[in-house]
């Protein structure tokens, strides 16, 4: 039930929800796609999206370009665009908006320990890391040599130390136990997320669970897909799902047990939100599978801006953002690899 | 991955100037291949030894044609590795796919190539052999392992969708634990497969697992052609030497 937001939601938020709709009006369209997707080279890309709001951050950019540096510098964008919401917004807003990062601080964390075990340099890790997950003590993230150390010296004083009480252990870390660890982290970190927006209530806890719920599905899919022969057994694949969710507990039970991309889809098209999205796969097709929940994913964020005094719209348009630098990372891949009849495979319009 | 690009660079510069040098023999030593019909005109005695130079100079240009097809084949394997490496990412991350986390701890190569000699029926020179020990991070040299290894890929290779199979298949053989028809040469070869690919992390996405089976095909078309190459190198040189005996 809605808590009358109309009347109080403009006082505090009015000024960013109508920032992050001027932002959201500023994502490509289909023609700019259209337009891209016929770029010759990269500095035909460059070109073409010095037209947009990219433009400021790729102008000065010097040939040859590469395609890691348009997705360098199109992420600088977005992150220049959060920093501006969350230096303005006001509790409980900038928790909210806080929230929206901690993924890309789960990824980052697991990025540098990760390379410390293969013996990589910290500052070439650093480099490496998204923007928007950063924080102070990253750096010595390289010291720890098993979880607890991980915990002890570094990210107790991180917003993320709440989500390693699930995973402390005193085993040393290999790749295994920091592929357990990242996906018990993101799972304990969707789980918060999710009270979180329960408190808040109103059209945002409405909204934001059903964003949330679907992110959890695809994660369960997701793990069980790519944990198919390897050696994660089938507890550890069911401690990894969600616990909350459509599939949520008896999907989860089954997906626990699925040997093959068939036994999956056999799963998920008892659920009538999923089963358009495999009847689109062919029988022992998981290539498309991607391309597919992106473009439900993408539905859902824009239908969340049909409705007015929520926080949703911010995690919306962060996503939305997100999607369309996968975009055109994707575009510049299949440009620079002379690779154009394939650009439609992985592009997710968004308008 | 960056040495098989060295390797591959190297191998392309030495075909430009391979098949320069074949251009700069047919004009200026022997002519065009019209010299070998002014051959037949001479009469009868060397009528066996010219038809016998056409057999050799026709099995060059078939190897010469096979080999342009596999270099192609190659052209294209790599196209769609790269590819497929690039879906992964943009599937994973970036932060899950890039060079960052590459290990360099020392290790063993998963996979080498052995170099014999063989001498040619009727000549006294030796040609180089080239083989591919697939996963042998282990150091299991075993010939059949080898074998078993190649039927695999063949297998892979003749059917696209059992590349998702393929770690299907795997998953039942370790669920099932008895199963005695898999071979266990394969579940060691996904093993290794997973082991070289842990470094992206544990679970990756089919994609790229898809990519590393392009990469692994590119890999063993390279050695195809270096044994072609070979072959080329070995039939043009007893071409060279008949027609300078011809001339003789």
């Amino acid at each position: 039930m809605y808590g009358f937001e109309a009347m109080t939601f403009n006082i505090h938020g009015g000024y960013l929800e109508a920032i992050v709709r001027g932002h959201r009006s500023g994502l490509l369209t289909a023609a700019d796609y259209n337009n891209l997707c016929q770029c010759e080279t990269l500095d035909d890309i460059k070109m073409h999206l010095t037209a947009t709001e990219y433009g400021p951050y790729l102008q000065n950019e010097p040939s040859p370009l590469h395609t890691t540096t348009i997705v360098e510098k199109c992420t600088l964008k977005l992150v220049d665009e959060y920093k501006h919401m969350l230096c303005q917004a006001t509790e409980p807003l900038s928790t909210f908006l806080e929230y929206i990062t901690y993924g890309h601080m789960i990824d980052n964390v697991v990025l540098i320990v990760t390379g410390t075990l293969h013996e990589r340099d910290v500052q070439e890790l650093l480099e490496k890391c998204h923007p928007l997950g950063m924080f102070d003590s990253i750096a010595t993230l390289a010291v720890a040599q098993n979880m607890r150390e991980l915990y002890r010296l570094v990210l107790v004083d991180t917003p993320l130390a709440p989500y390693f009480s699930e995973c402390i252990t005193s085993e040393d870390l290999d790749d295994m136990n920091i592929e357990i660890m990242r996906n018990t982290l993101y799972k304990a970190y969707l789980e918060d997320f999710y009270r979180f927006c329960q408190k808040l209530g109103g059209a945002t806890a409405e909204i934001m669970s059903d964003l949330l719920a679907f992110e959890a599905d695809r994660r369960a899919v997701n793990i069980t897909i790519n944990s198919i022969g390897t050696e994660l057994t089938r507890d550890d694949r069911r401690k990894l799902y969600s616990s909350f969710g459509l599939l949520y507990p008896y999907g989860h039970e089954e997906l626990a047990v699925c040997e093959d991309i068939d036994q999956v889809r056999g799963v998920m098209e008892k659920y009538p939100p999923y089963q358009p999205i495999f009847s689109k796969l062919s029988y022992g097709e998981s290539q498309m599978l991607d391309k597919a929940f992106y473009e439900e994913e993408v539905k859902r964020l824009c239908l969340s801006f049909e409705q007015q005094f929520h926080y949703g719209v911010f995690f919306a348009y962060m996503r939305l953002k997100e999607q369309e630098i996968r975009n055109l990372m994707w575009i510049s891949e299949c440009v620079a690899q002379n690779q154009k009849s394939r650009v439609h495979d992985s592009v997710v319009f968004i308008f | 991955m960056l040495g098989l690009f060295i390797f591959i660079e190297n191998m392309i510069s030495f075909e430009l100037f391979y098949m320069e040098h074949i251009n700069l023999i047919q004009k200026t030593e022997f002519g065009p291949l019209e010299y070998l019909m002014d051959e037949e005109n001479e009469g009868a005695n060397t009528q066996p030894s010219t038809m016998e130079a056409e057999d050799k100079t026709l099995v060059f240009v078939d190897s010469l044609d096979d080999y342009l097809i596999i270099i192609q084949t190659l052209s294209s394997t790599l196209r769609q590795g790269w590819l497929e490496l690039a879906s992964a990412r943009h599937s994973m991350g970036a932060s899950r796919i890039n060079t960052a986390l590459l290990s360099l701890k020392h290790h063993s190569a998963a996979t080498t190539v052995e170099l014999d000699y063989y001498e040619n029926a009727g000549s006294t020179t030796k040609s180089p052999q080239f083989s591919l020990c697939k996963w042998t991070s282990t150091d299991d040299e075993n010939s059949s392992l080898k074998k078993e290894n190649m039927e695999e890929d063949e297998q892979l290779k003749e059917n696209p969708s059992s590349r998702d199979s393929e770690n299907q298949e795997s998953s039942l053989e370790s669920s099932k634990g008895s199963e005695t028809t898999a071979s266990p040469h394969k579940t060691e070869n996904h093993k290794e497969r997973s082991k070289v690919l842990s470094v992206f992390g544990t679970l990756v996405s089919p994609k790229l697992r898809a990519s590393q089976l392009s990469f692994e095909t590119a890999l063993e078309t390279l050695v195809e052609i270096a044994n072609v190459r070979s072959s080329i190198l070995e039939t043009h040189d007893t071409l060279v030497k008949d027609m300078k005996n011809t001339k003789e």
